[in-house]
């Protein structure tokens, strides 16, 4: 695997921010006091300019990068050119993390733009497995796996999300992206428990978290009932700060991300969610210290 | 039912906005059907978003009732197949014309300004050429060049290089009559700015052909032909002068 420049410090002290390209001019003019930017991958390969600007941040700021392209769970294949494509960019741009989706947006030629939920059977495991190494070999470098955010599942699944994460680790080695406000909305959505979600994950292959807003709508399916949708385009729920706090403590202190990819707030409303995220760390850290 | 099935059936029906043939497999609330709408709201509605932001200049034109309409037909109609949203729409200026072409018979060609300007706003120009000399000049005539990569040739049949330039400026008159002639135009953008160059038609050819690729003695043979006023070696120093050259990429003796 590719080395990278040695980010961990710094963060570790700090958390990141999504950069949208509506923020990408202010961010190089003003270089605000975040510790990383995540970017998506497919915001920049069309982007001549923007991928400018972007080699010229990260000379200053570890960068992330995120793909919502790379569809390790398509049964039709991976996208050889897309890979190929992003891993240019990863070459270029030589990012602390890279990670996808544990989901699928491909089909016969065709990009879906959503990240569609996968029933979790042997089947699904032996392709995600397959098509993640993949992946990682074009990479040279860890692809980070996050769960997604659910809204249906299927009667055939023969295992849950969580015992399926687990078992790709251990067949594989890989490591994962947890996204706390997914698993906040998945656990809703689907009527599980999030916390004991966050308890069931194999804590040793967690190496992000994230965070993201959701917009509650009236659930057709349950009427009367509210269905959270994973927007990007809110504030993180106030119902989502203490499982946060409990997956730092159950799952370590990893490097954390504020998402916000639709209705984009002012970057300072954005870095003043990175702060609070930053805040829940230090409390986090502070039990942490008191129990030993 | 094999994976490659399921999504096959899934993908379908996201696209159509549909239930799908493996609804029964689902599961989600007490009609999971429902949830499954939510993947094809997003799909249609994140598409037509996307579209709409990416063609601001033609919703200014003709309004955002049209172009969203044409916006959310065009998406089930024409799927992406790559997932680089700035890639997507280069065939909606075409959709959007059969759409509003009675109404806005320019609304195409407008569309299609549109398109290119967006490319060319994020392009980024390489050094470019100050002159020729180092090349074999008995050898000119079968020589190719790159021509910056923001550059675009179009050919309108109204004064629509006027009308974009007023949403670009973002200072229109109150009232301006679109005027119904042919219009030679030379798109240029680089790191944000955006030129629109007028041309002669003889210009007008020899640039298009050098950026399709022809040989100089090609593109000049196709000026001359266009414009009997045409000088190829006034239009080759023109060319250098606006920095749009970048690379002589072949030169063969036996073409002209």
């Amino acid at each position: 695997m590719a080395t990278t420049r040695d980010w961990h410090d710094l963060t570790a002290e700090r958390s990141g921010i999504g950069l949208r390209l509506p923020h990408l001019a202010e961010v190089v003019a003003t270089r605000p006091p975040v510790g990383w930017f995540e970017i998506h991958p497919e915001n920049f390969l069309a982007n001549p300019h923007a991928t400018e600007l972007l080699l010229d941040l990260a000379r200053d700021y570890p960068i992330s990068i995120h793909t919502v392209g790379v569809s390790v769970g398509s049964a039709h294949g991976l996208d050889a050119a897309h890979l190929e494509r992003f891993a240019r960019l990863v070459e270029r741009v030589n990012p602390f993390l890279v990670s996808g989706h544990l989901a699928w947006s491909t089909a016969h030629g065709q990009y879906l733009n959503d990240l569609l939920p996968l029933p979790y059977t042997d089947e699904t495991l032996r392709l995600v497995a397959d098509q993640l190494a993949r992946v990682e070999d074009r990479l040279g470098r860890r692809y980070l796996l996050e769960n997604p955010s659910t809204y249906v599942g299927f009667a055939h699944s023969t295992m849950t999300e969580v015992e399926f994460l687990n078992e790709l680790v251990s067949r594989t080695g890989c490591r994962l992206l947890c996204d706390v406000s997914n698993v906040f909305v998945s656990g809703h959505n689907m009527g599980h428990d999030p916390y004991a979600y966050i308890d069931q994950l194999l804590s040793t292959a967690v190496g992000e978290l994230h965070l993201g807003g959701f917009t509650p709508e009236e659930d057709e399916a349950r009427p009367g009932e509210t269905v959270l949708i994973d927007t990007h385009a809110e504030r993180i729920s106030d119902s989502v700060w203490p499982l946060y706090a409990h997956a730092l403590r159950r799952l370590g202190d990893s490097p954390t991300l504020i998402e916000w990819d639709n209705d984009l707030p002012t970057l300072r409303q954005l870095v003043g969610e990175a702060a609070r995220a930053e805040d829940v760390r230090s409390r986090a850290r502070e039990v942490d210290r008191a129990a030993c | 039912m094999l994976l490659a099935d399921l999504q096959e059936d899934i993908g379908a029906a996201v696209v159509d906005s549909a239930i799908p043939g493996c609804a029964s497999l689902l599961v989600g609330g007490d009609d999971p059907t429902r949830r499954f709408a939510i993947h094809s709201r997003h799909y249609a509605a994140s598409l037509a978003r996307s579209l709409v932001e990416r063609f601001a200049a033609t919703v200014w034109l003709a309004g955002s009732e049209l172009v969203t309409h044409a916006a959310m037909e065009f998406v089930r109609e024409h799927p992406p197949t790559r997932p680089c949203m700035a890639e997507y729409g280069e065939g909606f200026p075409a959709y959007l014309a059969s759409c509003g072409g009675t109404r806005l018979p320019y609304l195409g060609q407008f569309a299609t300004m549109d398109w290119h300007l967006g490319r060319m706003a994020i392009a980024v120009d390489t050094a470019p050429l100050q002159t020729l000399a180092d090349g074999d000049p008995a050898r000119l005539a079968g020589a190719r060049l790159a021509l910056q990569p923001g550059t675009e040739y179009v050919a309108l049949d109204w004064s629509l290089d006027e009308l974009i330039t007023f949403y670009l400026s973002g200072q229109a008159p109150d009232r301006y009559v679109l005027r119904n002639e042919t219009v030679w135009l030379e798109l240029r953008g680089c790191r944000g700015e955006l030129w629109l160059n007028r041309l002669t038609r003889g210009d007008y050819v020899f640039r298009q052909a050098v950026a399709d690729g022809s040989t100089l003695g090609r593109a000049a043979q196709l000026a001359v032909g266009a414009d009997d006023g045409f000088e190829p070696g006034r239009a080759m120093l023109a060319m250098l002068h606006a920095g749009l050259v970048t690379e002589v990429v072949q030169a063969r003796g036996d073409e002209s």
